[in-house]
């Protein structure tokens, strides 16, 4: 696996008035070409700010320290020039809300059409053929009659093919989807991700897919990274972290979930609170709601290679104990049930 | 284009009743008039034969309906009868003072768009003093009254400069340049007020539209923040600018009627206050219907642009 | 709404002196507020504070420029400027309260009785207003002087008139969005009269936006008044009037502009004061936007 963009020791901090708040805290991650990767955790987590600092959009009250790789190449080494000409045609990205991601003032193929034009050298007519050819392959139905047509004029879930046609409009590397299906009813979530897996496999694009909803991660992913409180807790292929999660935070998100296997059981809800992130605690974030919480918890637990596919930020791991010169556990605990795989 | 023609014929169709509003209230300006409109208006010149003349002329004679039937039938053929004073054809009065009017409001309008808009956009994305000085010059633009501002325009560019003439007026079409030289006072008078108006709801419409998703959206697509701003933000703030412009369209159609007499300039406002101190009512309802028009179709104009520009109109009228 | 009886329990009791100054308008308002006491006071006191009468003709000083006993100077006929723009201020005041407070109890209920009973009453007493908003306010007050003649009274009149449709959007604007509200909802639920929900709950909360409107409208009905006095429709000679004195001394305008300049500044400083005033409260009582 070639890395298109590496992630090392990311943080982003904002600002505040009465001191900072840090929304991302050492995130290291590296995305395969060709890899759909979703990254998931409650909202508040850091996946937005994270997602928005690869794409150089956070506010001018954010500051993003760290290294955020892209082809080997820093994005925060880039002039602010350097990267609008990389937005929308390297890198793109999805909104949540379709509703509110297009200008509803002009026509949707325009807003297609401009992204185009925005980074080639094209004429109209050029732009327009190619913002048809696009909105074609994005399942709008006659799209020729519908390219002048406003936003207003469609559903939500024909805007946000739209949205991931301007997106794809100039084949970009990377594609950031935030949430992409959440403002979106549930039959219509199924189609578009349908359209973003079929996209990805035809244009062998990367997509980041930021979810809170791990069911939708499950459907198209390939690897899955959960973050809590700002940290990346647990780097996983999906279909091995359904069946064994490893980390606390990661395996109470799944108690948290209805599924086929856990029929006729009460959903766990999970203890206490989100820390507060304008005064994190120094260690661990995910240790005051823990079950398992030891002393140790109080320093950070570094994100290392728990086997060759799986990665983990947590004390109970051999391998982050390891990295302080730690014994393995005598037990380490195990799920206290299997849980079933794949979408609920 | 279909929904929006057919837009534009339901906001004009709309205009009739408040037009055929505005000529009834115009239309009963003259019989409004305690007392006898017409003795008051010859005034010493009040002879019995004089009376007669033009109490037949007016209709005054006739029962109200017929009266404003006459009267209408007379506008829609561009008759509005005569100037009792002068003798004249009050059309051809208005011949004169329409164009001068025009031509004041619509250079005061043009300059105030011109420059409180752009400036309304540069100030919205930027705080710290450029706000602070932009707010201050908003609250005493509003303040101060036009007229007066025109008054200590004079002093300053005709008493201590003496680069621009006080008043007065040469035609358009006789010597440009003079003509000019005349409506800069004037223009910057009337227009002073209103781009401060038009500045601070640019500047709000701006500030609201930037930081809508879509604006997020255009930046992820990596175009250039000058067509952020210019193309996409100003378009979807230009609903609030044009429809304070159009607003702001009849304040300053009220106050070109002030600075016309304070400048004189022969426009229709001069001719509206010279006829009410003459007691001249014919020529004042002529001088009110064509202004009241005027702003009407100035608003009729703004919701037609303001539905061009912002799809979402149409369909707002049409639900 | 900032009036809303909730809000009320909920706002912090610790610090009412800075609760008082945000209904007020923040420092904007209480300046605007400051200088609006002052100009009040100096109408009132007119007679206490002007060095000399306000229409004692002194045909030494014609024209005169700024003395240490006239410090605005004086004007064609010797009058003393100060002492004019003082006693000024009682029309200016006056028929600016006036037509504001004319307009609020003819505007007020037309407002909250469309807005509160809805349906055909609303949308035919909006088309009214919409007419006699499609006309120029000033166009309407000269064309209500036509008729009546000029004079204070009817310049007051005629200014009451163009704002009763402005205020009666206003009030209705915001009791359309209190009645949708639950606790409005809730209260008819409980069987009280329409009379005492719109005592109650209504008016208490369509009063702030009504208050911004009033304020920008003070400061308007003093330019207007000044406007139709300078062009000889309103106030009469020889009432000391900040618009019949600008018009008086527009002949002299460079041979003696303390004439022009002293009674400007007058009328500016009070519009400006209810401008700070409708500015502030806006900021604290409508973020909505209600009144424009």
């Amino acid at each position: 696996m070639t890395a298109l963009v590496e992630l090392r020791d990311v943080s982003v901090d904002y600002a505040g008035h009465g001191g900072s708040v840090s929304a991302v805290q050492n995130v290291s991650l590296t995305l395969g070409e060709n890899e759909t990767f979703g990254l998931v955790g409650e909202s508040g987590c850091g996946k937005t700010t994270l997602s928005m600092a690869l794409m150089g959009l956070l506010p001018s009250s954010a500051r993003v320290t760290g290294q955020l790789l892209f082809r080997g190449q820093d994005l925060l080494a880039m002039s602010e020039a350097e990267r609008r000409q990389q937005r929308g045609d390297e890198l793109s990205m999805v909104f949540q809300d379709p509703a509110t991601s297009l200008d509803p003032t002009f026509g949707i193929g325009y807003q297609v059409a401009e992204t185009v034009r925005a980074h080639r050298r094209v004429s109209r007519g050029e732009s327009k053929a190619r913002a048809l050819a696009l909105l074609r392959e994005v399942g709008i139905p006659a799209a020729e009659s519908r390219y002048a047509d406003p936003p207003h004029r469609l559903s939500g879930g024909m805007r946000q093919r739209v949205v991931i046609a301007a997106a794809l409009a100039n084949d970009p590397s990377l594609l950031l989807a935030d949430e992409p299906t959440t403002a979106l009813d549930v039959t219509i979530q199924a189609q578009v991700l349908d359209l973003l897996a079929e996209l990805q496999r035809k244009h062998g694009t990367t997509i980041l897919l930021i979810a809170h909803d791990l069911g939708v991660v499950a459907q198209i992913c390939d690897r899955v990274g959960v973050m809590y409180a700002g940290q990346l807790v647990e780097v996983a292929p999906v279909v091995e972290l359904f069946a064994a999660p490893r980390h606390p935070y990661t395996r109470a998100l799944l108690e948290a979930l209805p599924s086929r296997g856990r029929r006729g059981r009460s959903l766990r809800v999970i203890g206490g609170q989100v820390p507060d992130l304008s005064d994190p605690p120094s260690g661990c974030r995910f240790a005051d709601r823990c079950p398992h919480r030891m002393d140790v918890c109080a320093t950070v637990p570094p994100l290392v290679d728990s086997d060759s596919r799986r990665r983990i930020a947590c004390w109970l791991d051999p391998a982050t104990r390891a990295t302080a010169g730690l014994p393995p556990l005598p037990a380490a605990p195990t799920p206290d049930a299997p849980i079933a795989v794949g979408p609920s | 284009m279909n929904a929006r023609l057919s837009y534009a014929l339901r906001r004009l169709i709309l205009t009739a009743p408040v037009l055929i509003a505005t000529s009834i209230f115009v239309f009963l300006l003259i019989r409004l008039v305690p007392g006898d409109p017409v003795r008051s208006m010859l005034g010493i010149r009040a002879t019995p034969e004089n009376i007669a003349t033009v109490r037949s002329e007016l209709g005054l004679d006739h029962p109200l309906p017929q009266q404003y039937w006459d009267w209408i039938w007379g506008v829609l053929h561009g008759n509005l009868g005569h100037d009792f004073i002068s003798h004249e054809k009050i059309t051809s009065l208005l011949k004169v003072s329409l164009p001068v009017t025009l031509e004041l409001t619509v250079l005061a309008m043009l300059l105030a768009v011109g420059v409180g808009v752009p400036v309304g956009v540069l100030v919205a994305a930027r705080t710290g003093w450029t706000r602070k000085v932009s707010g201050g010059f908003v609250i005493g633009a509003i303040s101060i009254p036009d007229f007066w501002l025109g008054l200590m325009l004079v002093l300053v560019f005709t008493g201590l400069l003496n680069v621009l003439p006080p008043s007065g007026w040469v035609p358009f079409t006789q010597n440009p340049v003079q003509n000019l030289r005349y409506m800069i006072l004037p223009v910057v008078t009337l227009a002073t007020g209103q781009t401060a108006y038009i500045l601070r709801t640019t500047r709000a419409a701006m500030l609201g539209t930037l930081s809508e998703p879509y604006i997020a959206f255009l930046r992820a697509k990596g175009l250039r923040e000058r067509s952020i701003v210019y193309v996409h933000a100003l378009r979807n703030a230009s609903g609030p600018i044009i429809t304070v412009t159009g607003i702001q369209f009849g304040v300053l159609l009220g106050g070109a009627i002030v600075i016309e007499n304070l400048f004189a300039l022969p426009g229709v406002g001069r001719l509206i206050v010279t006829a009410i101190s003459e007691r001249n009512y014919v020529v004042v309802q002529a001088g009110v219907l064509t202004v009241a028009c005027l702003f009407i179709v100035v608003n009729l104009l703004t919701d037609i642009v303001h539905g061009l520009l912002d799809p979402r109109v149409e369909e707002a009228v049409s639900s | 709404m900032s009036t809303h009886p909730a809000a009320e329990v909920g706002a912090t009791a610790r610090a009412p002196r800075r609760r008082l100054r945000t209904r007020l308008g923040g420092r904007e308002g209480l300046a605007g507020w400051t200088i609006v006491f002052i100009l009040i006071a100096v109408a009132i006191l007119a007679p206490v504070l002007a060095p000399h009468s306000p229409e004692a003709i002194d045909g030494n000083r014609i024209l005169a420029a700024p003395t240490a006993t006239h410090p605005f100077g004086s004007d064609d006929l010797g009058r003393d400027v100060l002492s004019r723009v003082l006693y000024a201020y009682r029309v200016s005041l006056g028929i600016a309260v006036g037509s504001v407070l004319l307009a609020m109890a003819v505007g007020l209920p037309i407002g909250v009785f469309a807005g509160y009973v809805g349906g055909w009453t609303d949308l035919v007493l909006m088309r009214l207003i919409d007419l006699l908003l499609s006309f120029p306010a000033l166009l309407l007050a000269i064309s209500l002087i036509a008729i009546l003649g000029p004079g204070s009274l009817v310049a007051l009149l005629a200014i009451a008139i163009i704002y009763i449709p402005i205020m009666a959007r206003v009030v209705r604007s915001s009791v359309l969005v209190v009645r949708g509200q639950a606790y409005v909802r809730g209260a008819r639920a409980r069987g009280a009269s329409h009379l005492s929900i719109v005592r109650g709950h209504v008016l208490p909360n369509a009063i702030g936006p009504a208050l911004v409107q009033a304020s920008v409208l003070m400061a308007f009905a003093i330019v207007i008044e000044a406007a139709l006095s300078f062009l000889g429709l309103g106030s009469q000679p020889p009432t000391p009037e900040l618009g019949l004195m600008l018009a008086d001394g527009n002949n002299y305008l460079t041979q003696a502009p303390w004439v022009e300049i002293f009674p400007g500044l007058g009328i500016a400083i009070s519009v400006l004061a209810f401008n700070l005033i409708g500015d502030g409260l806006r900021r604290s009582f409508d973020p909505n936007g209600i009144t424009r």
